[in-house]
């Protein structure tokens, strides 16, 4: 009887113990990033990211700071990253820091989740990057992010392979055309690419290259054109690919995709600047064999830009200053751009959209993958091509969503049908103004 | 469960009061005394946390809920001004019956419980019959066996068959395909078969083995009985045993039918796979789920979120009632 009763008692107060303690670091936790940077303790501020090479470029920021610590932490990227994002402003635990693309930065900035940063960052904006990314940034006469990367589209494509299969590297859409029957002919099996139907992104990329023009502002009013001419010119001409089954309809950024990639049985991709980056750790063993060129086009040299990535603060955020001063760091200095590209296990092959930053990550990224072709090279001459003009929307998600949703049943014209639908009723709903 | 002497001993007064620490406490007032208040307190004292429980993680959420339903957030001109909240009465209810999506989201559900739950039910019925009339030795690892598919969460058990559907990486598939065969896991017309082996995969063994208590606590006298008189196995099984476990089943019926309507994670995970039927707005809970954190429409989540739990409660108040018909019949 005295055994179990002090048993027991031993067994209640370790868990009262443990109780108190798991109290205590609840508390611990919640408090330490509320701290004020006073009395010369470090600022630590929050960083949520999903880009390659971020790790190593936080840790080289912690190595050369000492008022502002950053704690990294990994989210995922696409719609799960972005609500957890919003989620978290509403929950009032955001991060100070964060990846908006700049496909999102108009939605975010409209829904309240971004702080203005035009007095912490709108000259190093206004004098640091291109116009055509500032336009990216700026909405309603406010810095709203600071840009990082432009990503201009280029064609990855197997060298080895196209050289047995006989295929020139395609120039034009209706020379690619003529591969994609060249290569269904030559082997049954295999395609010249997969165009897959759930990543609306890559569509309005296309579509923004072929001149279109989802979004715009006149005034104090929303335009919207997600059906206009050039998109649905572009949606027909791959909606005529997939249905005479010239080109493969994998799920985007899925095991199969890969796996048909390093089998060879798909020879190339639509991809961006940043997409060379995981080559290295998605596809080891195709070392050498796959080059880069320009996205086929329309007639005349031009790309649209495939996602393209900015910094925000995130509202909540009680370190604006510091949180500034990382993302400044992150975007414009030399040793936070050689860190992300200097990134053991994930480098990023991310085409900074300054300028100078550009000379540093090309000088610093490894071209053996590619049998010595200088990405950066022609990213940047791809990145001059891109078409001015093109807005994001302020309901850019729920756009991709109904392109996605109606693409998938029945193809990317009337996906892109359902999605100006959806842009002007979403800009409607929200009490946005909207002309026709 | 209540014994004779828990029933009968009132105050533990006439016990030898076991010495342990803080048993005085509570002992030492009633005395024997005054029974009826001491034992109302206790009462009292154990039911608090439940009702304390209750009201934080049920009321008070369903109470916000409720409030959060009836506003909208507006914005104006280009949207950069930042948002204000406006009060919309029943317009995010009214916002969510009209939409299309939503609407056809229940018709959805409605033909997958009906195919669903007979399959899943029927099975794991059928199952427990069996096991119960098995070898003693076999009946053990059957349970286990079958038990098994549920230890596995649901995420995975659905990423584990997303793998086995898809083609290009599918082992079934190429088996299919070795022998001539062709099949098409995501197509318009398989996707919810495909849904449905995925849930039941993962049910059927749980809800087994509920049926297999049940069954176990069937008297025994009761079944020699039957068998005595000339009643085959099978008749057993339908005449003398499922009418002994009705309780049972009409309880997992009830947790099935809550279940199936807010299936979320095979639907989300076969969407974000291609299968190209499953849209982003499949199930209710999807739809809640997009409007909540794709649209940031959280006073039309909250809505659709209280619509969808009232259907619950509804279905549960049918299920009930028509299994205690059911449980008096037989």
């Amino acid at each position: 009887m005295t055994r179990t009763s002090r048993s027991f008692r031993t067994v209640a107060a370790t868990a009262a113990l443990a109780a108190l303690g798991l109290l205590a670091t609840a508390c611990g936790g919640g408090g330490g990033s509320t701290d004020a940077a006073s009395g010369g303790k470090p600022v630590t501020i929050d960083y949520w990211t999903w880009t390659l090479g971020a790790k190593s470029t936080v840790d080289a920021f912690n190595r050369t700071h000492k008022d502002v610590k950053v704690r990294f932490t990994e989210i995922p990227s696409g719609t799960e990253g972005y609500s957890k994002l919003a989620n978290a402003v509403k929950a009032g635990n955001a991060p100070d820091v964060a990846t908006i693309e700049y496909q999102m930065v108009p939605e975010f900035a409209s829904q309240g989740n971004l702080i203005d940063l035009t007095k912490y960052a709108g000259e190093t904006v206004r004098t640091k990057f291109p116009k055509s990314v500032q336009s990216m940034v700026t909405f309603g006469g406010r810095t709203w992010t600071v840009p990082y990367d432009m990503a201009p589209q280029l064609l990855y494509y197997r060298t080895d392979l196209f050289k047995k299969y006989g295929i020139a590297v395609p120039k034009t859409w209706d020379d690619f055309k003529k591969a994609a029957e060249k290569v269904r002919k030559e082997n049954s099996g295999t395609r010249l690419a997969s165009m897959p139907k759930n990543d609306p992104a890559l569509l309005a990329a296309l579509a923004w290259q072929a001149g279109g023009k989802w979004f715009g502002t006149q005034g104090d009013a929303w335009r919207t054109g997600v059906d206009d001419a050039a998109t649905k010119k572009v949606a027909a001409y791959w909606d005529g690919l997939v249905k005479d089954d010239l080109v493969q309809t994998f799920t985007g950024y899925s095991p199969e995709e890969t796996k048909a990639r390093a089998q060879g049985t798909t020879l190339a991709f639509l991809g961006a600047s940043w997409s060379a980056g995981g080559m290295k750790t998605a596809l080891p063993d195709l070392k050498g064999k796959w080059a880069a060129a320009p996205l086929p086009n329309w007639g005349t040299p031009a790309s649209g830009n495939y996602g393209g990535t900015s910094y925000g603060v995130l509202k909540g955020s009680e370190h604006v200053e510091a949180a500034a001063e990382f993302i400044t760091w992150l975007t414009t200095n030399k040793s936070g751009v050689e860190a992300r590209l200097a990134d053991l296990t994930s480098p990023s092959s991310a085409l900074p959209a300054d300028q100078d930053m550009r000379k540093v990550a090309a000088a610093r990224f490894d071209t053996s993958y590619f049998d010595g072709q200088d990405l950066y090279a022609l990213a940047s001459q791809q990145a001059d091509t891109i078409v001015p003009g093109w807005t994001w929307g302020p309901d850019q998600m729920d756009v991709y969503t109904a392109v996605q949703d109606t693409t998938a049943t029945s193809g990317f014209s009337a996906g892109v049908e359902a999605g100006e639908r959806k842009a002007e009723s979403g800009i409607t709903d929200r009490g946005l103004k909207l002309r026709k | 469960m209540a014994t004779p002497s828990a029933r009968t001993a009132g105050p533990p007064a006439g016990h030898a009061a076991p010495a342990g620490p803080g048993r005085s406490a509570a002992g030492e007032p009633t005395g024997g005394v005054r029974p009826g208040r001491g034992r109302r307190r206790a009462a009292a004292l154990l039911i608090t946390p439940f009702f304390v429980l209750f009201g934080a993680v049920m009321v008070a959420p369903i109470g916000y809920a409720l409030w959060m339903s009836l506003f909208r957030e507006r914005s104006s001109g280009l949207g950069f001004g930042g948002t204000r909240r406006v009060f919309a009465g029943l317009g995010n209810y009214t916002t969510a019956l009209s939409d299309a999506g939503f609407r056809a989201s229940f018709a959805h559900i409605a033909l997958y419980c009906l195919l669903y739950i007979p399959v899943m039910i029927g099975g794991s019925l059928a199952l427990a019959l069996l096991v119960d009339s098995a070898l003693a030795r076999a009946r053990r690892f059957f349970q286990l066996a079958l038990f098994l598919p549920h230890a596995i969460p649901g995420l995975i058990a659905s990423i584990i068959w997303i793998y086995l559907y898809t083609p290009g990486l599918s082992p079934v598939l190429d088996w299919i395909q070795a022998a001539g065969g062709s099949w098409d896991f995501y197509a318009n017309d398989h996707v919810l078969l495909s849904m449905i082996n995925l849930s039941a995969w993962q049910w059927t063994g749980y809800n087994m083995v509920i049926f297999y208590a049940a069954l176990q606590a069937v008297p025994r006298e009761v079944i020699e009985a039957a068998v005595v008189d000339g009643a085959g196995a099978l008749r057993t099984a339908l005449r003398i045993k499922i009418p002994m476990i009705a309780s049972a089943i009409v309880m997992t019926v009830l947790f099935t039918c809550v279940g199936a309507i807010q299936i979320f994670t095979e639907p989300k995970v076969l969407n974000q796979r291609g299968a190209p039927s499953i849209d982003t707005e499949w199930s209710p809970t999807l739809f809640i789920w997009k409007a909540g954190f794709v649209q940031h429409d959280y006073g039309l989540a909250a809505a659709a979120s209280l619509m969808l739990a009232a259907l619950g409660i509804a279905l549960s108040f049918v299920v009930t009632r028509l299994g205690n018909r059911w449980k008096a019949a037989v």
